[in-house]
């Protein structure tokens, strides 16, 4: 598999290259470089008991490489489907995703599974950790998933020395064997950055990252995903409905009733 | 990686799980013992079976006359296998009817007569271990011993004891003897007396005396039998020679045929007038009983017997005559045989064959040769019976000759008791598939549970396919640690099957496994490699194929859906 040189940044985890995402050969990734994340006239409706109900109407909207993107909107004004739909969990019901020069929304789904896996990270509301496993282990989750088992096991000093670098670096090297339920929740939001940035990847989708926090907690969260943008080059789109939050970030979209409010 | 984490991680904190692996554990472990037990009991009844019975055997579809000169057969058996054949014997084989005398009352018992040749014991294998003096185990005979009888059960250490069976042999027979001879010598006297009296009657019966001499001649009649049991005990018979026996006495009895011979001639014994068949000095043709004809079980737990070596029987039986005619002879019983298996040792009875050929006219009497309706064949060491059999019944005209094997012979039983090994097996499958339902329902209760977790993995970019890895491996691990504790569990029973039996039989009080029901000393069991693969296998199968369902559930939520599942 060829690859796209990328550049993360990312002191504690810059190791080697990364595959191209979605693993499609490099040829065709006609932006070269520069991974644009494009949404071009994105539709979603749910269907409540026959009652078709639109949430995206069209939105159209582009982050570029290194940018620091809030989308900010009511609740119920579809912005956690479009953060759903860029990263892949479900599919629009018309329009299309670009990312790095493909289209991303109508990959097969082991190619989409890929690009999640390796090439974008997320962080949620609730933190979503797996109660079963250790900070740590939480943090390897992705690791994992995207090696086999003879080859993260072959591996597995270096994957666990990465994961508790990064675990340090968002402030969590004393938490390395807890468990979620034993972490306050902004610990359980730090995790899950760390949990997110793993596999070193060129685009972060968070989905009210500070939804679940008491201020002082959630103004820390994004004062580490800034740093993060600024150090690292990471791309970040952030959903909020905290305008105080969306205010951190480089630029401002309103999702306005399933469409993008001009600025 | 994650799936065997996470699988590791659910198997560690879901102590529901338990309840499922317990009931695969359960079925495996009753399942194991089961099979052992009754492949135990299988193993030991085809040996008792085969012990009784030659490997293969060749018989005539004439059950009564068999089949003309047995030793041309036997040739002609050997020209068409004899490379697989490693002994044979001629045997007859005929219904009989058994008689004895048992407390002045006549017994009766429907046998089978079988006339073997003294080589049987290399023929059927086992047949001189089921015998009851030591000497004739060694080497079969049909002469009577004198004595050394076993006392107890040579076959098992804990059996009942046979205090009766010290009296068997000459030792019993000479004491019975004496009690028939004077029997015989009372018998004479009631004879001799009874003519006495009617010649007196006679002689009264002229009208003159008869009024005076009624009132003489009855009460001496009356009196006379016990005038004869006195002189009887005294060991002297009146009106018999002067060297009548006294009680006990070889050297005495030789003249004692005599004797009798003058005691009962004028009155027309059944007796043969030429020679007097006395017990105490002479058997007759000996005959090997199964045990079970005259055994009982005494309430303290002994065996008791009806008839004991040295005691005389009457066989009757069929000539082969036409129409065949029923004749009997007196055989005196050498020993017992006792191969536990209840339906031989009550019906067979094993006599010379020579002796039963005579009898039976089934000797020519030109040539002097005989006939047999069977030919029991021992194939060699490692050839398979069928085999033999196949080569056979392809050589002899079918019309004619029956071949069959041990098993052919005994297939009911074998059948009947497969039968129930596989009706016993479904059943205990059948408690592995519930098992493998309740799998099926906690794993559906899990993979709710973990709804949210799907989620999250999925949107870490977890393929479907790992989801469904995670939930199988889960329901393997189940099934894997189900299996293997049941299967250690259930040969650590085996092992150890009579033992807990007691611990059980002293627990309920009531003896769990009773020697005297089954014939078995011990609980059998054997426990064979390829039975334990295929329970563990079907077990494995069904903790597997119990969490495809929900696995495949699990890998079919939409990743926004499940993380938004609270």
């Amino acid at each position: 598999m060829s690859n796209t040189e990328t550049t993360l940044r990312a002191e504690g985890v810059r190791r080697g290259a990364r595959p191209s995402p979605a693993g499609l050969p490099a040829g065709t990734a006609s932006a070269g470089g520069r991974q644009v994340l494009e949404a071009r006239g994105l539709q979603k409706t749910y269907h409540k008991a026959q009652v078709a109900i639109p949430v995206l109407r069209g939105v159209d909207f582009r982050v570029e490489p290194g940018e620091f993107v809030a989308i900010v909107g009511q609740s119920g004004s579809g912005k956690s489907t479009l953060l759903h739909l860029l990263g892949t969990l479900d599919a629009p019901a018309a329009g299309e995703i670009w990312f790095d020069g493909q289209r991303i929304d109508n990959l097969p789904v082991r190619q989409r599974d890929r690009l999640r896996t390796n090439t974008f990270g997320m962080i949620f509301q609730f933190y979503h950790l797996l109660p079963e496993l250790s900070t740590l282990e939480n943090v390897l989750a992705p690791r994992m998933i995207a090696s086999g088992v003879l080859s993260y096991w072959r591996a597995r000093r270096k994957h666990q020395r990465d994961a508790a670098e990064l675990l340090e670096k968002v402030g969590l090297g004393h938490r390395l064997k807890h468990r979620p339920r034993e972490l306050s929740g902004g610990e359980m939001q730090r995790t899950a950055i760390a949990r997110a940035l793993v596999n070193r990847p060129s685009l972060l989708l968070a989905d009210e990252p500070t939804g679940n926090l008491d201020h002082a907690t959630g103004r820390e969260i994004i004062r580490l995903l800034r740093t993060l943008n600024a150090t690292e080059g990471l791309t970040i789109v952030m959903v909020t409905h905290d305008e105080s939050i969306a205010a951190q970030a480089d630029r401002i979209v309103r999702l306005v009733d399933g469409l993008v409010q001009a600025a | 990686m994650y799936k065997l984490l996470l699988c590791w991680r659910y198997l560690r904190t879901r102590y529901i799980a338990l309840a499922s692996i317990i009931s695969v554990m359960l079925g495996v472990a009753t399942m194991i013992v089961v099979n052992a037990v009754m492949a135990g009991f299988t193993h030991e009844m085809q040996d008792r079976i085969h012990g009784v019975l030659a490997d293969v055997v060749f018989e005539s579809r004439n059950l009564n006359e068999g089949f003309f000169d047995p030793d041309w057969h036997m040739d002609r058996i050997r020209e068409v296998a004899g490379d697989d054949i490693e002994a044979m014997t001629p045997t007859v084989i005929v219904p009989a009817m058994l008689n004895f005398e048992y407390r002045h009352q006549t017994v009766t018992r429907p046998v089978q007569l079988i006339g073997i040749d003294e080589k049987l014991g290399s023929v059927a294998g086992e047949f001189g271990k089921y015998l009851q003096h030591p000497e004739n185990r060694k080497q079969l005979s049909f002469e009577l011993r004198e004595s050394g009888y076993d006392t107890k059960d040579h076959q098992r250490a804990t059996a009942a004891s046979r205090p009766q069976m010290a009296d068997g042999g000459w030792v019993h027979r000479r004491r019975w003897g004496e009690v028939q001879r004077a029997r015989r010598q009372f018998e004479a006297e009631i004879k001799r007396e009874e003519a006495e009296n009617q010649r007196l009657k006679a002689e009264l019966a002229t009208p003159e005396a008869a009024a005076a001499a009624a009132a003489i001649v009855n009460p001496d009649a009356h009196a006379a039998p016990e005038g004869a049991e006195l002189s009887s005990l005294e060991g002297d018979a009146p009106g018999a020679a002067p060297t009548a026996p006294a009680a006990g006495s070889a050297a005495v009895a030789d003249e004692s045929p005599t004797g009798d011979l003058e005691a009962e001639n004028p009155f027309g014994s059944r007796d043969t007038p030429q020679h007097v068949y006395d017990p105490c000095l002479e058997q007759s043709t000996g005959a090997i009983m199964g045990i079970a004809i005259s055994c009982y079980r005494a309430p303290n737990g002994d065996d008791g017997f009806l008839l004991l070596p040295g005691d005389d029987v009457s066989l009757t039986f069929p000539t082969v005559g036409r129409p065949p005619k029923g004749i009997d002879d007196v055989f005196t019983v050498v020993d017992f045989w006792e191969s536990k298996m209840s339906q031989f040792d009550e019906s067979f009875v094993f006599v010379p064959l020579r002796k039963l050929q005579e009898l039976r006219g089934m000797i020519d009497p030109r040539t002097n040769i005989g006939c047999a309706t069977a030919i029991q064949i021992k194939v060699k060491p490692g050839v398979d019976g069928t085999v033999v059999r196949d080569k056979l019944r392809h050589a002899f005209a079918i019309e004619a000759y029956n071949v069959s094997t041990w098993r052919d012979k005994e297939g009911a039983l074998l059948a009947a008791v497969q039968l129930e090994t596989a009706i016993l097996n479904i059943l205990l499958f059948l408690i592995i598939a519930v098992a493998g339902f309740g799998i099926l329902a906690i794993f559906f209760m899990i993979v709710v549970e973990k709804t949210r977790d799907i989620g999250i993995l999925k949107a870490l970019g977890a393929s479907g396919r790992g989801i469904q890895g995670i939930f199988l491996g889960y329901g393997m691990s189940l099934g894997i640690v189900g299996s293997g504790v049941g299967l250690i569990g259930g040969l650590l029973f085996v092992y150890y099957i009579n033992e807990i039996a007691d611990i059980l039989g002293y627990i309920t009080g009531q003896e769990v496994f009773d020697p005297a029901i089954y014939y078995f000393d011990k609980i059998p069991a054997i426990v064979y490699p390829a039975t334990v693969t295929w329970i563990v296998l079907g077990a494995l199968t069904i903790a597997i194929m119990a969490s495809i369902l929900p696995a495949r559930r699990a890998a079919r939520l939409h990743p926004v859906e499940a993380l938004r599942y609270e």
